[in-house]
C-alpha cells in the first residue's frame, strides 16, 4: 500500500522540480533591463509622496489609459530608446549648429552625440569637443529636443540641434523658437531638472541640494527624481495612492458605482468648478512665476506644490497683465526681467504665445461674465483628456487635433451656450452660412498666439475689432482672412453689420492691405503669424496666393529664423512654389539668391499679372510700387523679440 | 416532465444538461470568435476590456461545467449506489453552478463599470460555491464507492 504513495510523492517532487528549472529558465532568458534605481546619470521615475504611476490605474481604468496612452501628453517626455527616438543616430552628420557639425552615433540601443562643449567659457576657437549620451526626449509630435546626461548626478542639458518631425530635419536650438537673430538659445546643465520638469512631467522633484543657478552646477547634488515622464494620470488626478487603497474593498467600488456618488479620495476634474477645473490645466498652460525666493527654493527640492483641485494662485503668481499688470508682485518681474510680459503678451495684456491658453481663457467674457456654472467657459467645454467610446473619430486624429471633444471643433462649441445664434447664423456673421466666415472660431478665436513654428488660435475670445489691430498691433480676425484688403475696408464693414465704430486710421491703413502692412512693418512676432495666415487655406480661398509670392519672398530673407521657416512653408503652398528649394537655416547668401529668385520667377510669369489692386502695392501698370514697400519696411517695429512659448 | 428519481434518471439528467449546454456554450464560443473576425468594437475595444474578461470567463466556464455534467452522468452510472439525497445534491449543485457561473460573467460584460464587472458578477461567487459542493459531493461519493466496491470484492 505504501509504494504507490512514494511514486506520487516522487513525480509530485519531479513535477514541481520541472516547473522551478523552467522557472529559472525563463528568468535568464529575458533581457537584463536595469531597474530605475540602477539608473544613475538621468532623472529616474519613482514612486513618492502618494504617487503610483499610470500602470497601477491601467488596471481599473484601461479605457482612459488607453486614450492618455494615445496622447502627446504621455509623450511630452521619454527615455530614450530606439522606439521614442524619432532622428536617425546612426553614423549622422548635423550641419544645423553653430560651430562644427554635431555628429550622432548608435552604440547598440544607446544614443550619442559629440558637439562643441557648451559650457566652455574659454576663446571660440578653443572650444573642446565632448561625446555625451543622449539620454531624454522632449517633444514628439511636433519636435524632437534631446538632452544628453551631463556626467554630473542626474543633470541634464540639451543637444545643440532639434529634429523637427514634419520636416525630418535637424534645426539649431535657437533657430525653432521665436528669439533675436544671432542670440542663442542659452541653456545651463541642469536646466531640464530645474525648469522643464515643472510641467513635462508628473511629480517631478527637482532635489537640487542649493537653489538652481546659486551655485556651478558640479558642486551641488541633483538627484531629481519624477514619479512618471510625461503628463501621466495623477498629473491631473492627483495622488491616488490614497484612492488605490481604498478601492481595493469591492464593497466600497460597488457602493460608489451604484450609488454615483464622487469618490472623495481622488479628484475628478471635470466635476470641480468651471474655474478650479481650468486651473488643472492653467497648472502648465501658463504664464506664472514663484511669489518669492522661498517659494522657487522649495520647488527646487520637492517639486511644485499645486495638487489638482487646489486654487492656483495659492500656489504661484499667475500673470495676468489685464488684471494683475500693477501688483508688487508683477512690478518684481518686470524689474528683473524687462520683457517679461512683452514676451508673451500683446500691448492690451492678452496673451500671444501657445501653451498658455489658461490665460486666454481667463480673460475671455464666456469665463468672466457667465451667470451659472453650467455656461461658464473651462477647458473642458470643448477639450477632453479622454475620447469617449460615442466619438467616431480615432484615438489617434482625437490625440492630432488637439484633444478637442467630439463635435467642439465645429460651431457646437459655441452654439451649446449661443443658441439664438444658430438659429439664424448668416444673420450674425453676415457670411453664407456653410462658408468659412460663418464658423464662429475664426472670427472669435483668429489665429494670433505664436507657438511651435506656427500661428495658433487665440484662447481668448473676443470679436474682431479695429482698434485691436490700431493700438495693439494684433491682427485683427477680418484681415487674416482677408489678406488683400486694407483696415478701413473691414472697417465699413464692421460699422455696418455690428454698428462699431472706426478708429482714427493713417494714410496706410486706409491704403495698403492689413497683412501687408502686418509683414512689412509689423514685429516678428506680427510677421510670424500674417505669414502663417498666407498659407492658411481659407484666407487663400478669400484672399487668392497669386500676389502674395513678392512678400514672402521677402520674408525669406527676414532675420528671423522662425519667420524665415514659416514664409517658405506658406510659400509652398502658393501653386508654382510647391517644391521651392530654400533652407531656414542655410547659408545667408543662399537664402537671399532664393528670396531674389523667387520674386523674379513671380515678376516674369503670369502670377504677377494676376492682380493689380492699388491696395496690394500694385501700380497702375502692373508693377509693384517698391518705393511704398521701402518706406513701409523702413517702419517695421524692430525690437528685438523673444516669444516666450 | 417529473423530476429524476433514480440514478437512470439522473444519469440522463446531466447526459442531456451537458451536451446542450456544451451545445450552447459552443455557439457563443462561435459568436466570440465572429467578433474577433470582424473586430467589433463592443467587444474589442479597450474600453471594453471588461466585457471581453467576462463574456471569455463565461464561455470558458460554460465550456467546462458542461463537460463537467457529462463526467458527473458517468460517475453516477458507475456508482449507482449512490444515496438518492447525495445525487440530488450533486444534481441541483451542478447545475445551479452551470447557470449562476457563466450567467454572472456574462450579465458582468452586458453592463460593468470601466475596470469592474457589473453587478451580475455577484452570481459567480454563489455559483462556485454551488459546484465546490457538487466536486466535493462527486469526490466524496466517488471515493466512499470505491472502496465500497473493493470490500465488496
Amino acid at each position: 500500500m505504501t509504494q504507490p504513495r512514494r511514486r506520487v510523492s516522487f513525480s509530485v517532487l519531479t513535477l514541481l522540480a520541472g516547473v522551478i528549472a523552467l522557472g529559472v529558465a525563463v528568468a535568464m532568458s529575458l533581457d537584463t533591463v536595469p531597474s530605475e534605481q540602477e539608473v544613475e546619470h538621468r532623472p529616474i521615475a519613482v514612486d513618492s509622496d502618494g504617487y503610483v504611476s499610470s500602470q497601477t490605474c491601467q488596471a481599473c481604468h484601461p479605457a482612459q489609459y488607453e486614450t492618455w496612452h494615445s496622447s502627446y501628453h504621455r509623450t511630452m517626455t521619454q527615455v530614450a530608446t530606439p522606439d521614442s527616438v524619432r532622428a536617425d543616430f546612426d553614423n549622422v552628420v548635423v550641419d544645423a549648429v553653430a560651430g562644427t557639425p554635431m555628429r550622432l552615433e548608435r552604440r547598440g540601443d544607446e544614443f550619442w552625440a559629440e558637439f562643441d562643449d557648451p559650457g566652455w567659457e574659454g576663446p571660440a576657437s578653443e572650444r573642446p569637443r565632448i561625446i555625451r549620451q543622449v539620454v531624454m526626449i522632449t517633444g514628439s509630435h511636433y519636435q524632437n529636443i534631446y538632452w544628453y546626461t551631463t556626467g554630473h548626478e542626474r543633470a541634464l542639458n540639451v543637444l545643440p540641434a532639434v529634429f523637427l518631425l514634419e520636416d525630418q530635419r535637424w534645426a539649431p536650438r535657437s533657430a525653432v523658437v521665436l528669439s533675436p537673430p544671432h542670440q542663442g538659445v542659452a541653456t545651463l546643465d541642469g536646466h531640464w531638472n530645474a525648469i522643464c520638469i515643472a510641467c513635462h512631467t508628473t511629480h517631478g522633484k527637482p532635489q537640487f541640494e542649493t537653489p538652481f543657478r546659486s551655485e556651478p552646477i558640479a558642486s551641488q547634488a541633483v538627484a531629481t527624481t519624477v514619479s512618471e515622464f510625461g503628463i501621466a494620470c495623477e498629473s491631473c488626478h492627483g495622488p491616488a495612492d490614497a484612492h488605490v487603497q481604498a478601492n481595493q474593498s469591492p464593497w466600497r467600488r460597488y457602493t460608489l458605482h451604484l450609488s454615483g456618488e464622487p469618490d472623495p479620495t481622488i479628484v475628478e476634474p471635470t466635476t470641480l468648478d468651471p474655474a478650479r477645473s481650468s486651473q488643472v490645466c492653467g497648472n502648465c498652460h501658463s504664464v506664472w512665476e514663484f511669489y518669492d525666493v522661498a517659494d522657487e527654493r522649495a520647488a527646487n527640492t520637492d517639486g511644485l506644490p499645486y495638487r489638482p483641485g487646489d486654487a492656483l494662485i495659492d500656489t504661484r503668481f499667475v500673470a495676468q497683465p489685464t488684471a494683475n499688470g500693477t501688483t508688487p508682485e508683477m512690478r518684481a518681474l518686470i524689474n528683473a526681467d524687462p520683457d517679461f510680459v512683452r514676451g508673451s503678451f500683446w500691448s492690451d495684456g492678452l496673451v500671444r504665445v501657445s501653451g498658455r491658453e489658461y490665460n486666454g481663457l481667463i480673460d475671455s467674457p464666456c469665463f468672466q461674465n457667465a451667470t451659472t456654472a453650467e455656461r461658464t467657459l473651462s477647458c473642458f467645454s470643448c477639450h477632453t483628456m479622454h475620447k469617449t467610446a460615442e466619438d467616431p473619430r480615432s484615438v489617434d486624429t482625437w490625440a492630432a487635433t488637439h484633444q478637442v471633444s467630439v463635435g467642439m471643433d465645429s460651431n457646437r462649441a459655441c452654439t451649446q451656450c449661443h443658441a439664438e445664434i444658430a438659429a439664424d447664423l448668416s444673420t450674425h456673421t453676415n457670411h453664407a452660412t456653410d462658408s468659412t466666415g460663418s464658423r464662429c472660431y475664426n472670427c472669435h478665436m483668429p489665429y494670433t498666439s505664436y507657438g511651435l513654428m506656427r500661428a495658433i488660435r487665440s484662447h481668448t475670445i473676443t470679436s474682431p475689432s479695429l482698434q485691436e489691430s490700431v493700438e495693439v498691433g494684433r491682427p485683427n480676425a477680418c484681415n487674416l482672412c482677408h489678406l488683400d484688403r486694407t483696415l478701413a475696408w473691414s472697417g465699413e464693414y464692421l460699422r455696418e453689420w455690428y454698428d462699431l465704430l472706426i478708429p482714427p486710421l493713417d494714410k496706410d491703413q486706409r491704403t495698403v492691405a492689413a497683412s501687408i502692412l502686418w509683414l512689412l512693418k509689423g514685429d516678428a512676432g506680427q510677421r510670424a503669424v500674417t505669414a502663417w495666415s498666407y498659407g492658411w487655406r481659407p484666407a487663400q480661398t478669400a484672399s487668392g496666393t497669386s500676389w502674395m509670392v513678392p512678400y514672402l519672398g521677402e520674408l525669406l530673407g527676414d532675420p528671423y529664423d522662425t519667420v524665415r521657416y514659416i514664409a517658405n512653408r506658406a510659400l509652398q503652398t502658393v501653386p508654382g512654389y510647391e517644391g521651392l528649394n530654400y533652407d531656414f537655416v542655410g547659408n545667408r547668401g543662399d537664402r537671399l539668391a532664393t528670396a531674389v529668385d523667387v520674386i523674379t520667377t513671380w515678376r516674369n510669369g503670369t502670377q504677377s499679372r494676376a492682380r493689380r489692386d492699388p491696395q496690394l502695392l500694385f501700380n497702375a501698370d502692373g508693377t509693384l510700387d517698391t518705393a511704398t514697400m521701402r518706406k513701409l519696411f523702413d517702419e517695421r517695429d524692430r525690437r528685438l523679440l523673444f516669444l516666450r512659448e | 416532465m417529473a423530476p429524476p428519481t433514480t440514478s437512470t434518471d439522473y444519469v440522463a439528467r446531466h447526459l442531456s444538461f451537458g451536451w446542450w449546454s456544451l451545445f450552447v456554450f459552443l455557439l457563443l464560443g462561435l459568436t466570440l470568435e465572429t467578433m474577433h473576425g470582424f473586430k467589433i468594437g463592443f467587444y474589442l475595444d479597450v474600453s471594453n476590456s471588461a466585457r471581453r474578461l467576462m463574456w471569455t470567463l463565461a464561455h470558458a466556464h460554460g465550456a467546462l461545467l458542461s463537460l463537467i455534467h457529462i463526467i458527473a452522468a458517468l460517475v453516477l452510472r458507475t456508482f449507482p449506489q449512490i444515496a438518492t439525497a447525495q445525487r440530488m445534491v450533486i444534481s441541483r449543485t451542478l447545475i445551479g453552478a452551470s447557470v449562476l457561473l457563466p450567467g454572472g460573467f456574462f450579465l458582468g460584460g452586458v453592463s460593468f463599470y470601466s475596470g469592474d464587472p457589473g453587478v451580475g458578477i455577484t452570481l459567480v461567487p454563489v455559483g462556485a460555491a454551488c459546484l465546490t459542493v457538487a466536486v466535493f459531493q462527486l469526490a466524496r461519493t466517488s471515493t466512499d464507492s470505491t472502496s465500497t466496491q473493493r470490500s465488496g470484492h
